[in-house]
């Protein structure tokens, strides 16, 4: 290995200790419990696939090159060099990884394996050695902020294409735009995806609702921190934070997608306006009775997947119950408790990577497959795109003869006209 | 052989207490220097009071009881037969009247504490050969487990001896006048040498000293991180 890379390298491992992060190196004592935990692990118990196991290649790099240890004792602690080698280890260590942090629920530590795999993300980011199809993605998020007004009028024609469809959902008053856009001091930034199932049952629920909402030019997802770089996921986020101001809305609230929402919660600082997802949003509308929905028009045992980034990692997990129960009289869980249910499979930006990933995104979820089975449930609902989309995959692939949806279109399809 | 035996029961001990400590002081201070986190990493939901779980947390592990039990139970009763060994070595300096809250001799347990602390130690070990902890293991795991091993067999067997089977030489008093000496930096090692089996004691406190010097740079510093970390997850 080149030895400016090496020290490039270095430098992005040590811009990456934090108290927190120093204190997960040098806590693990490799009891293993964690094998308990990770659903790659439990589908394909191969000794590199457990957190610890993953750690310990950030781990070992940590004290051949910032402990004593390593320079006058290294095999102490097996510390590693790091060369050509170690790089491909880091790369499958990180990306065998969904960050869905079910880990640190079983650990006595708390180690979070995913911010330590976050120090292997951004060292493949530095050697040019990352999933080049994400950094493409999230280069193509952030030129969409920097020359957004290139593309504004073409986004507002192809909205105007998918308005039939919204008000086929929820017939809009005369005058009133089925999907705003830069509307001033809106209560609502909505923050989608790019597609037309996230804008259209979306749209309908908020005009059901008569909410004073705008559409962002902006998809939510970040590409950047699937890549685990710090600077592309801020420069994605700052998109939706600069609109937010720009409109000073009073909320901004993520469509389904649990990456987004935990970015946006958790990474964006004190400001003006609150985040919320659109699940917590449409539980608040049927407490408030801002919306009726109908009841058992979707038939047969309902099962919910919690989607790692907003259940275990952003706390909303009363709120999709809440609308399921408002929705079916045959719901049941896949646990007793949501925090224990399994990863899907699909986070860390495994679902983007698409084929290149399917073979192992399919095995490494076998318990996850397993879990929605037991449940005998005729439909699998969840609240994030990227589960969606491996809960599909893992659908045909494990014949679990589901009906897999999206909560959000779910309460879109039960809306009553009468309120 | 006595210049050995002074060596390991005065100068090591002294050398080995001053790198335990400025050690862990150097850790600690080295992790403070460093930039906070910006960002929340607590894990939901949310239970509160959230101090009260973090010590629920560090001091039950009711996370590894639901993952493993058996080995909850090895830790439980390994980390409680420590903090009983630490409350007997303390009153081996000396005897303060709130440990003596349940009246005993020294050592609490007669005996059955360094049993215990000792199965769990196999347990420990041999679970590092045969489970997924095999392959996690380097050789800091084996070293750590072997120097406790060897420090609590050969002080275990000083306290069976007496204990078990009323072996009368180096008794408690002789045991606290050497310990005493210490901290009043004038060592005086006549009272436990003089047995044919103060060489168990030496041994005891050669690989106790050697354990004590590696902790802050082992991951025994979990002793130290372990609420701060369970802190960070309960938010």
């Amino acid at each position: 290995m080149d030895i400016e890379l090496r020290k490039n390298l270095l430098e992005a491992f040590e811009g990456k200790l934090t108290k927190t992060i120093s204190m997960y190196l040098e806590t693990c004592s490799r009891c293993g419990i964690c094998t308990t935990s990770c659903h790659v692990f439990n589908s394909m118990p191969r000794p590199e696939y457990s957190p610890a196991a993953r750690a310990e290649v950030v781990r070992r790099l940590y004290k051949k090159y910032f402990k004593l240890q390593g320079k006058i004792l290294p095999s102490l602690g097996e510390a590693k060099t790091l060369d050509d080698t170690a790089l491909d280890d880091l790369n499958r260590a990180a990306y065998s990884c969904t960050g869905c942090r079910r880990c640190m629920t079983h650990c006595p530590f708390g180690i979070d394996t995913q911010q330590i795999m976050s120090i292997a993300k951004l060292m493949l980011v530095v050697a040019h050695a990352e999933p080049e199809i994400l950094s493409m993605l999230a280069d193509v998020s952030i030129s969409k902020g920097e020359s957004i007004d290139l593309i504004k009028q073409g986004f507002i024609d192809g909205l105007k294409r998918l308005e039939d469809e919204v008000i086929e959902k929820w017939k809009i008053e005369a005058g009133q735009i089925p999907i705003p856009t830069e509307v001033k001091d809106a209560d609502i930034l909505y923050v989608a995806l790019a597609g037309a199932h996230s804008i259209i049952p979306a749209a309908a629920v908020f005009n059901a609702a008569q909410e004073n909402w705008t559409l962002s030019f902006f998809e939510a997802v970040n590409f950047g921190a699937f890549v685990g770089d710090p600077s592309k996921t801020k420069l994605i986020m700052d998109r939706i934070i600069n609109e937010a101001k720009r409109l000073n809305v009073k909320e901004v609230c993520i469509c389904e997608c649990g990456t987004a929402f935990r970015v946006l919660k958790q990474m964006s600082g004190k400001q003006s306006f609150k985040v919320s997802s659109i699940t917590q949003v449409h539980a608040r509308y049927i407490r408030e009775k801002r919306i009726k929905v109908e009841k058992n028009i979707f038939k047969g045992t309902i099962t919910y997947h919690d989607p790692c980034q907003m259940a275990r990692n952003g706390g909303v997990m009363d709120e999709p119950r809440y609308i399921l129960n408002h929705l079916t009289d045959n719901f049941t869980d896949m646990s007793k408790k949501p925090e224990d249910n399994w990863c899907c499979g699909g986070g860390g930006g495994l679902v983007a990577l698409g084929d290149d990933t399917h073979d192992f995104r399919m095995k490494s979820a076998k318990v996850k497959a397993d879990q929605v089975k037991a449940t005998h449930s005729s439909m699998l609902v969840t609240a994030c795109e990227n589960c969606h989309s491996q809960l599909s995959d893992l659908n045909k692939y494990y014949k679990m003869d589901v009906d897999v949806k999206f909560l959000t279109s779910m309460v879109a399809d039960s809306l009553i006209k009468d309120v | 052989m006595d210049t050995l035996n002074y060596i390991i029961l005065v100068p090591m001990v002294y050398i080995s207490f001053a790198v335990f400590a400025s050690g862990i002081v150097y850790k600690v201070v080295s992790i403070l220097k460093k930039p906070a986190l910006p960002i929340p990493l607590k894990i939901f939901p949310e239970k509160k009071p959230v101090w009260l779980h973090v010590l629920k947390d560090t001091f039950l592990m009711p996370m590894v009881f639901k993952a493993k039990p058996v080995m909850w139970f090895f830790l439980i009763v390994f980390h409680l037969s420590v903090f009983f060994l630490i409350i007997g070595h303390i009153e081996l300096v000396h005897v303060f009247s709130i440990f003596q809250i349940i009246e005993h001799e020294i050592f609490l347990g007669k005996g059955f504490v360094g049993l215990a602390l000792l199965i769990c130690l196999i347990y420990f070990l041999f679970r590092r050969f045969s489970s997924e902890a095999r392959n996690l293991s380097v050789p800091e795991d084996y070293l750590l487990l072997i120097l406790l091993l060897l420090t609590v067999i050969l002080g275990s067997e000083l306290d069976w001896a007496r204990t078990w089977f009323d072996f009368g030489e180096m008794t408690p008093g002789e045991y606290q006048t050497y310990l005493t000496s210490l901290l009043v930096l004038k060592p005086d090692i006549s009272e436990v040498t003089y047995s044919g089996h103060s060489f168990m004691l030496v041994f005891h406190v050669f690989f106790a000293n050697l354990f004590i010097m590696f902790f802050p740079f082992s991951k025994m510093m979990h002793a130290i991180f372990t609420i701060p970390l369970n802190k960070i997850r309960r938010g």
